[in-house]
């Protein structure tokens, strides 16, 4: 993950880089890390070391806890719900994050420019099912993909599209879509802040010069902003990645992992085999997995997106 | 930020033709919410839809108050509080150091933090369940909080932006005989604060919305949160779309305010630096 | 590693107090203990003094699932306060659960060590579920041989639900009902449907087809929803199945699942029959609250999800008459689902919790007044037949006996089968395949498949 030589620019004077002031520095340094990492080590590697830990075991209610090795892992390579929740996590990931990101730089564009009211309103707007909350949200959805007296079905019927009711969450080539469509409206929100944000600190010296040059409105976006809200860009990949990933409220209110297993996400999966069925050490195992796959693509995306950083 | 004059142009007008479509579609379900929460029963599974509550009633949010809403209110907001609160001044404290000092272990630490949040929170419950309960804590709002807090998002994000803090300044402070905590408090913090009022409103939104970890901490009325409560009204066998509605419109309320009140930070626009180990 | 913890916490704690906020969160929980401690040393101080009445002293808590009015504070309140002025040591705080979350919160609740005393629920949680973990303290000593005789003298398999594999019983009952289904009376008799319907409520398989070609033929768009979104209310789809042509859910010995049966798939295949011919309708979207929902619009002419509790549930919002029925079976002998609910005790290692707790069962269950008048909060039946007709002069008393006539037609309890969680969600999965165009054959088979792994894992 890139280097620390970039940051000891010309103003630092690498010659009084003695040990003293070495030990002082990490000595303060971890005097300001100590709140955080009370919380982090605490709360967040500990259970997570407990986690990966009991991963080999046998570790179920009602029954004896044994150590078992690797046959959690290997069960769940032979699992078809696993392998088909797998599936469709990568099918998740790979249409919610592109459009996510994609949509919410769109959004920010057309409104970072406008009247400040305007732009606060829209900006409260696509964050609004944020702000709604998950239960009340899924609710709303649910009943607007309802086949008998849904909002969708009734619409598109009163118009002519459709002629007959269609279950759109209980059918398994739409169910997908419509947990994606609901994901994507909960997940723009936050990229819209951030990107208004950065998008309204790029310098607009820079934009001018480039203007007067007689670049187009594309060349500008892109040679002279783009690469200045990299670091925002790469901010929201991760995060939407990681959040996509982790999807599984949406989908224990809405579908159960239906129909026929179509909607079933690895996250959903974990929670089923651990919360309904006891199966603390194979939901771990998955868990440890999944935890695995997202931090080779967080990885991958800091390599492709952090090399055409600039400082 | 200033705002520039741009002609009239069809690609603006299509724009703007797109983002309010758009809008109705984002608003739609919080509309639906609040007049439905005004709605009888009749009327709010009527099909087709009634699109206005005809004869608004304030049934569902009396029936909404004879539980214990207000507390369940209460306890989403303090729980929500005194998480965000923790997380801005652990994240830019940590965030600072991990962006503008050099110290050993400094790569690793922020490695272990980057995959940590790779890891799914779920997995963790069951381990978090035994350490509440070792520490009595279970059943308390501070099973909620702490780990609220432990989750280094904040810390990422603070770290993002204080990257962008010129190593000038920080240096001129030093030289002028400024300790760690003064330039923190005096440089650091007011370069950070819009990145803060964005963490801010997340963290206050995300612990406010962690349904299932409220869930499985909380199991006393006299602690659950407003998201539980509404979970609650949905009994097995009748839905009560009215109240569970009211449920949600009395819960948007509190997160609106807070989104409003620091949203006006952004104004002053904010960036991030590139990531670096 | 337990010292580096507590010391980070207490870290913590510091930080968070020094940040200036949250106090009024830990000193409030603190206060609250003090006051428990108080409470419960004056408590158990009035209880030498004043009572001899076995000398209980305990603060014991209890959690209910919505059973009829015991979801209520005020219900239950009362039951507590009348049961207090015999036992004055005895301190019982309820918590109510909702059966979308309660599960998760009875599982954290063993996980964290912080169970509580009292459940209340059916067997199949109860015995087969946290019994057959090791979790629950033997009734045994409830169950004397008087009950025993009582609640045989309803049904015997009340008894044979509520004692698990080892002997030991983990549930105490209190109440029990058939699930039926219902009909809007309304649109039967516009159709002239009702003529297929027999006077005690039953009717035949080839009766229950003309029905719905009946209503259908009135111009009823939907008849009925068969529901396999999510295992809510699946005791109504489970019962059409098996009654369509008298097939059985489990074996007699309860060691496997038999949906896969010639009986049971030519039933599977009757509905996916229906629905193709539009004479029925499926929603692999729907569970049983949906479907409901339906039926109290007055979309839908019939619901599979029906008891005398969700008909109290549905009374106010109903503008038709919705009207028990039996669900249709071959032989037009139906057996219908049962529900058992009554009470366990969680094992948290304290004799005298466990003893206070088991006299408060006995006081709701067996009590010759608050017996009777606990079965009457259920919205259900007795168990003990000695209770006779709880509801007689009650306003209730007609609705009622409109459901107790069903109690006749009590099937096996099956719930208590092994693998029971796994075969809920194989069933609804089964549900939606065949509906979805999976044959009958394969369908079936991947549901017994998943079920005997199920069967298997539990032993």
């Amino acid at each position: 993950m890139g280097n620390g030589k970039s940051t000891l620019m010309a103003g630092q004077k690498p010659t009084v880089f003695n040990n003293a002031i070495v030990r002082q520095q990490t000595i303060s340094a971890y005097l300001f890390l100590l709140p955080a990492m009370v919380f982090f080590v605490g709360f967040v590697v500990i259970p997570m070391v407990m986690c990966l830990a009991t991963s080999f075991f046998n570790y179920s209610m009602g029954k004896p806890f044994e150590f078992i090795g690797l046959n959690n892992y290997l069960e769940m390579f032979k699992d078809q719900v696993f392998l088909k929740s797998l599936r469709n996590t990568f099918v998740l990931v790979a249409v919610a994050v592109p459009t996510v990101t994609a949509f919410s730089l769109w959004v920010s564009c057309a409104i970072y420019q406008m009247h400040a009211i305007k732009r606060s309103f829209f900006r409260c707007v696509f964050y609004l099912p944020v702000v709604t909350g998950t239960v009340a949200v899924a609710v709303v959805w649910k009943w607007m993909f309802n086949k008998y007296t849904g909002l969708l079905n009734y619409i598109l019927n009163a118009t002519g599209i459709l002629n007959e009711n269609v279950s759109w969450l209980g059918d398994a080539k739409t169910a997908l879509w419509c947990i994606i469509l609901i994901l994507f409206t909960t997940s723009i929100g936050q990229p819209i802040v951030l990107y208004v944000a950065a998008l309204g600190n790029v310098d607009p010296s820079l934009i001018d010069a480039g203007q007067v040059d007689g670049a187009t409105p594309f060349q500008v976006f892109w040679h002279i902003k783009w690469p200045q809200i990299m670091p925002t860009t790469l901010y929201i990949l991760v995060i939407t990645t990681i959040n996509s990933f982790q999807c599984y409220a949406l989908i224990q209110l809405l579908t159960s992992g239906g129909p026929d297993n179509s909607t079933s996400t690895i996250m959903y999966y974990i929670y089923y085999e651990a919360f309904k069925l006891y199966r603390y050490g194979y939901g771990n195992a998955m868990g440890v997995i999944l935890a695995i796959i997202i931090a080779l693509l967080s990885a991958l995306q800091f390599k492709v997106t952090g090399s055409g950083a600039t400082d | 930020m200033e705002t520039k004059k741009s002609l009239i142009t069809p690609g603006t007008v299509l724009t703007n033709i797109v983002l309010a479509l758009l809008s109705v579609f984002f608003i739609f379900p919080l509309y639906w919410i609040i007049t439905g929460s005004f709605k009888d029963p009749i009327a709010v599974n009527a099909s087709p839809p009634v699109w206005f509550p005809t004869e608004p009633t304030l049934d569902n949010y009396v029936r909404l108050l004879s539980n214990p809403a207000m507390k369940w209110l209460w306890n989403s907001v303090l729980l929500s509080v005194v998480a965000m609160a923790l997380t801005c001044l652990t994240a830019a404290m940590a965030g600072y150091v991990l962006a503008k000092k050099r110290f050993v272990g400094q790569k690793v630490i922020f490695s272990i933090m980057i995959c940590a949040m790779a890891l799914p929170k779920q997995v963790i419950l069951v381990p978090l369940l035994k350490e509440m309960s070792a520490l009595g804590l279970h059943d308390t709002l501070w099973g909620v909080i702490l780990p609220t807090v432990g989750w280094p998002f904040g810390i990422f994000l603070m770290k993002q932006f204080s990257e962008t803090i010129p190593t000038e300044m920080l240096e001129a402070a030093r030289i002028d005989g400024a300790g760690e905590t003064r330039t923190f408090v005096d440089i650091v913090l007011p370069m950070v604060k819009p990145g803060l009022g964005a963490l801010a409103i997340f963290t206050f939104i995300n612990s406010w919305n962690d349904y299932f970890l409220q869930l499985i901490m909380l199991n006393s009325s006299r602690n659950l949160t407003i998201s539980l409560g509404i979970a609650k009204l949905q009994a097995e066998m009748s839905n009560d779309f009215g109240l569970i509605m009211a449920g949600a419109a009395l819960a948007a309320i509190p997160i609106i305010t807070v989104f409003l009140m620091f949203q006006k930070y952004f104004t002053q626009g904010i960036a991030m630096g590139a990531v670096k180990g | 590693m337990k010292k580096t913890l507590s010391l980070l916490l207490a870290t913590g704690m510091v930080a968070g107090t020094l940040a200036g906020c949250g106090t009024t969160a830990t000193s409030s929980s603190a206060a609250e203990s003090t006051a428990t401690s108080t409470a419960e040393s004056t408590a158990s101080a009035t209880a030498d003094s004043a009572t001899a009445d076995a000398g209980l002293a305990a603060d014991i808590t209890m959690w209910t699932y919505p059973i009829g009015k015991f979801k209520d504070a005020e219900t239950v309140d009362g039951i507590v306060k009348s049961f207090q002025e015999k036992n004055p040591g005895v301190n019982i705080k309820v918590e109510y659960l909702d059966y979308t979350n309660g599960d998760d919160q009875v599982t954290s609740a063993i996980e964290a060590n912080t169970t509580p005393d009292i459940i209340m629920e059916g067997p199949e949680r109860l015995v087969s579920n946290w019994g057959a973990k090791g979790k629950m303290v033997d009734l045994s000593d409830l169950w004397t041989a008087e009950a025993k005789a009582d609640i045989n003298a309803t049904s015997a398999s009340i008894e044979a639900a509520c004692k698990a594999a080892d002997g030991a019983y983990y549930e105490y009952p209190l109440c029990m009902t058939t699930h039926c289904m219902a009909i809007n009376k309304e649109m039967f008799e516009a159709a002239d449907a009702l003529q297929y319907i027999n006077e005690d409520g039953t009717w035949t398989t080839e009766n229950f087809g003309k029905a719905l070609q009946a209503l259908k033929d009135s111009g009823i768009d939907t008849t009925g929803v068969v529901y396999c979104g999510g295992q809510g209310g699946d005791q109504g789809t489970r019962a059409l199945v098996n009654n369509l042509y008298s097939g059985k859910f489990t074996d007699d010995a309860h060691t496997a699942y038999t949906a896969d049966s010639d009986a049971n798939k030519k039933g599977l295949q009757q509905l996916v029959d229906w629905c193709g011919a539009g004479l029925l309708s499926f929603d692999t979207a729907a569970v049983a609250s949906d479907e409901l929902q339906l039926f109290a619009n007055g979309t839908i002419a019939m619901t599979f999800c029906w008891n005398a509790s969700n008909q109290a549930t549905y009374a106010e919002s109903v503008t038709f008459t919705p009207m028990p029925v039996a669900f249709p079976s071959d032989d037009g002998k139906p057996e219908l689902c049962g529900g058992i609910w009554g009470f366990g005790v969680f094992n948290n290692g304290d004799d005298a919790k466990a003893a206070a707790a088991k006299a408060f069962i006995q006081y709701i269950c067996d009590d010759a007044t608050q017996g009777p008048a606990s079965v009457q909060l259920t919205g259900f039946f007795p168990v003990r037949a000695s209770y006779g007709d709880v509801y007689a002069g009650t306003e209730d008393e007609a609705r009622m006996a409109a459901f107790s006539a069903y109690m006749q037609y009590l099937g096996d309890y099956y719930n208590v089968t092994p693998g029971w969680a796994e075969q809920r969600t194989a069933w609804w999965n089964m549900l939606q395949q065949i509906f979805t165009g999976t044959s009958v054959e394969d369908a079936s088979a991947t549901y017994a498949a998943a079920c005997a792994t199920a069967i298997e894992a539990a032993k």
